[in-house]
């Protein structure tokens, strides 16, 4: 009943505040016209630009990975017997395999915290996981720049490294008991599963490369035909539990991904270019501090950070500010912040934000200042 | 029986949710299923991927959302 009541009033509250909008935004004026057509244009070329050769090619790997890859090598070695120079790293690494949607990334994290290598490898998966992801990356390459993505993923594992360290040599917990994994037993040998999760990679990169169009097409039209081949020749239950994995992930992203492409839209328009110069212009320590605490707070659904940064940085946002958004908005929001402080307890948690919000920063300063 | 359906409430638990009420109803169990949204419950039983089923307890499915057949096919083996 209590969630009947909640998710009532959440309905009544998104009518109430579109109700409020519609009546008082004046959309007879100029610039409220030209905000809207300016979503509606930033959408269109997200449709036409990042769809078809970025974001569908990552979710068939996304479903991939979940389905076909298995877990259980990666996460012995997260497990309590671990060894550091083992663990840290490849908890700062793996959320590319272990958690391709968010929603995974905090069981995981709960996990390695009380049943396995315990809290420094937990940290430093929570805070890389949601920024190491095929789709991420891909996205951040094609709408954003090369630079951007491999810093954006560099960064961030590194980060994690460090961050989780310096919690585990504050806090020292361990965890024990290891892992409860079950997996059904292997349909396909990983040879197989490898050899289609590379044909999928091969589509997503090539189609992202500036080569010769010719040869662009006839390796993506081989590697998906290869994909189509290997597909049908995998068992029906595996094979629906692929495309059924995609299709959840496209559900799960891509509408709220439309609504931030949108939102970017409007307020590359709507922003003063003034506004977001003083706050987030340059490279300043002030404006990188500022988008670190502002990407901390600010909830971003998966992926729609991408439209977010790059609106912001054609309104003159500084590529260190861009990269502290980056940083602390995939790891953070207050939704986020809330649930890490119910599960770590109040000092572990605002410790962990404190160095959240320190390193998104200072890569930032260092990046933004290093690379003038 | 207990059914314990753990997850977070994004759509692959509530689906794996509905998969295993069917399970139970099409074979005809006197059984609850429960859903458990807690993470801390999640973390003592050491499940570290969703959507994840335990039957009595004892988890039998972990990180996929099962197909009806398997979800018979868990049910029937208790």
């Amino acid at each position: 009943m209590e969630g009947n009541l909640k998710r009532e009033l959440t309905k009544f509250g998104l009518l109430a505040a579109g109700f409020l909008a519609f009546y008082f935004l004046p959309f007879s004026e100029k610039y409220v016209q030209e905000a809207i057509i300016s979503g509606f244009t930033m959408l269109g070329s997200y449709a036409r630009e990042h769809v078809l050769f970025c974001l569908v090619p990552a979710f068939f790997i996304a479903g991939t990975i979940t389905v076909f890859i298995r877990k259980d090598a990666i996460l012995k070695l997260l497990g309590p017997g671990a060894r550091k120079i083992i663990s840290y790293p490849v908890a700062a690494v793996s959320g590319g395999i272990l958690a391709v949607c968010s929603c995974t990334i905090l069981p995981l994290f709960g996990g390695i915290y009380k049943r396995g290598a315990g809290l420094g490898p937990a940290v430093a998966f929570l805070f890389s996981g949601p920024a190491i992801n095929v789709a991420a990356i891909f996205l951040t390459g094609n709408a954003i720049g090369w630079e951007m993505a491999v810093i954006r993923m560099v960064a961030a594992a590194i980060s994690a490294v460090f961050i989780g360290l310096i919690m585990q040599s504050i806090f020292k917990e361990k965890g024990s008991g290891g892992f409860a994994i079950q997996e059904s037993g292997e349909q396909v040998s990983w040879q197989e599963a490898v050899g289609f999760l590379a044909l999928q990679m091969a589509f997503l990169i090539v189609g992202g490369l500036k080569i010769d169009p010719i040869v662009k097409a006839s390796i993506m039209t081989v590697s998906a035909v290869a994909v189509f081949i290997m597909a049908i020749r995998f068992k029906r239950e595996m094979r629906n539990s692929w495309i059924g994995e995609t299709w959840d992930f496209a559900k799960k992203i891509l509408p709220y991904l439309f609504f931030g492409v949108f939102a970017a839209g409007v307020i590359s328009i709507a922003l003063p270019q003034s506004f977001v110069e003083s706050l987030l212009g340059g490279n300043r320590f002030g404006s990188t501090l500022f988008a670190s605490v502002f990407g901390a707070v600010m909830y971003f659904a998966t992926l729609t950070e991408v439209p977010i940064v790059q609106s912001l940085m054609s309104l003159g946002m500084g590529k260190g500010p861009a990269l502290a958004l980056f940083m602390a908005g995939n790891s953070l929001s207050l939704p986020s912040m809330i649930v890490i402080t119910k599960l770590l307890g109040k000092k572990k948690a605002f410790t962990y934000f404190g160095l959240v919000v320190a390193f998104a920063t200072i890569w930032g300063y260092i990046y933004g200042n290093l690379l003038q | 029986m207990k059914v314990e359906v753990f997850g977070s409430g994004c759509p692959r638990c509530k689906q794996t949710e509905k998969v295993m009420k069917m399970a139970v109803e099409e074979l005809g169990l006197n059984a609850v299923v429960e859903k458990v949204t807690d993470m801390m419950a999640m973390m003592e039983k050491g499940i570290i991927s969703t959507p994840a089923v335990a039957l009595d307890g004892e988890i039998v499915l972990s990180g996929k959302i099962p197909s009806l057949e398997e979800a018979k096919k868990l049910l029937k083996r208790l």
